[in-house]
């Protein structure tokens, strides 16, 4: 589906992150930072606000009650909507075409 | 109690900052995500990273708030009974001079019908700005077809009306210039699409 812009930042990183499969609050926190080697470390309140904007634009649900947990504690997961896997894999490719394009315009690189 | 117990304690606290619906959904799982930092980082490390994440969240979360609740779909309704009312009054009056005003009350409470609406739109549903070129060429042709129809209708018109028909006609030829605009851009595009994809 054609966008209009890019996602926000913290969507992204998020919906980039969900793109292996389901993950709860803190496991994604850490995907997010381990994907952005250390660079992007969100805490809770970003990242609990970017999932209710996520989950109320319908790119991504939550699945906790989908299989059994052997978790000690309660917690909530999160997995990418079909709507979702299509934006995060357009944006994967979108950010492919930009290093693409800026890599071959570097001096010293060889034409893209 | 330990330093962890009472940043936690702390944080809890804090928690009641954000607005009761996000604190209601998320309340307990922000706890629990600061209870598992503190298990495996510095306790200070993870203080200072949540008061930074507090002080930029809490604000932004209850402006999030405050627009949600304006963009829903009651706006796009209301202003669209406004366009309603204003097309019925000036048909019921029937007079040149009330019509023409009525109807540029209608065509500025359409458009900010349809940019509440478009506001209103979930993520999933975006799609280019100038996919909506058929829309503003549409509005365009209907807002000159009427005026063109109204003063046809009533004759010579009055005195003071020439100047709102003046703005009514030129408020048609934008939207249908934009239209033409906005259409070229978007057909270019889908070509540009078709060769690189």
């Amino acid at each position: 589906m054609p966008r209009s812009k890019p996602l926000p930042a913290a969507s992204l990183h998020v919906v980039l992150a969900l793109l292996d499969g389901e993950l709860h609050g803190y496991a994604l926190m850490r995907r997010v930072e381990e994907l952005s080697g250390g660079a992007v470390r969100m805490g809770p309140g970003t990242l609990y606000g970017t999932l209710n904007r996520l989950v109320e634009g319908g790119l991504i649900e939550e699945t906790t009650d989908r299989s059994p947990r052997t978790d000690n504690e309660r917690r909530r997961y999160y997995d990418l909507t079909p709507a979702g896997r299509a934006v995060a894999l357009d944006e994967l490719r979108r950010l492919q075409t930009l290093v693409h394009r800026t890599a071959g315009h570097l001096p010293g690189a060889a034409p893209a | 109690m330990s330093a962890r117990q009472r940043t936690l304690g702390a944080y809890r606290l804090a928690v009641r900052l954000y607005p009761r619906r996000f604190r209601e959904e998320y309340g307990p799982d922000l706890v629990a995500l600061v209870t598992d930092q503190i298990r495996d980082e510095p306790t200070w490390r993870v203080l200072a990273r949540t008061a930074i994440d507090l002080a930029l969240t809490v604000p932004s979360r209850h402006l999030e708030a405050h627009m949600s609740r304006s963009a829903t779909t009651v706006v796009p309704v209301i202003f669209g009974a406004v366009a309603l009312s204003a097309v019925v009054v000036g048909v019921t009056v029937g007079s040149i001079g009330v019509l023409l005003p009525c109807l540029a009350v209608a065509v500025i409470a359409v458009s900010l019908a349809l940019v509440s609406a478009h506001r209103a739109r979930p993520l999933t549903e975006r799609r280019p700005t100038t996919g909506n070129w058929w829309k503003l060429l549409g509005g365009g042709s209907v807002v000159l077809a009427v005026l063109i129809g109204t003063t046809n209708a009533t004759g010579e018109l009055p005195e003071g009306a020439w100047f709102v028909a003046m703005v009514t006609g030129l408020t048609g030829l934008t939207l249908i210039g934009a239209g033409i605009v906005l259409g070229i851009a978007h057909l270019s595009s889908r070509a540009n699409r078709s060769t690189t994809g």
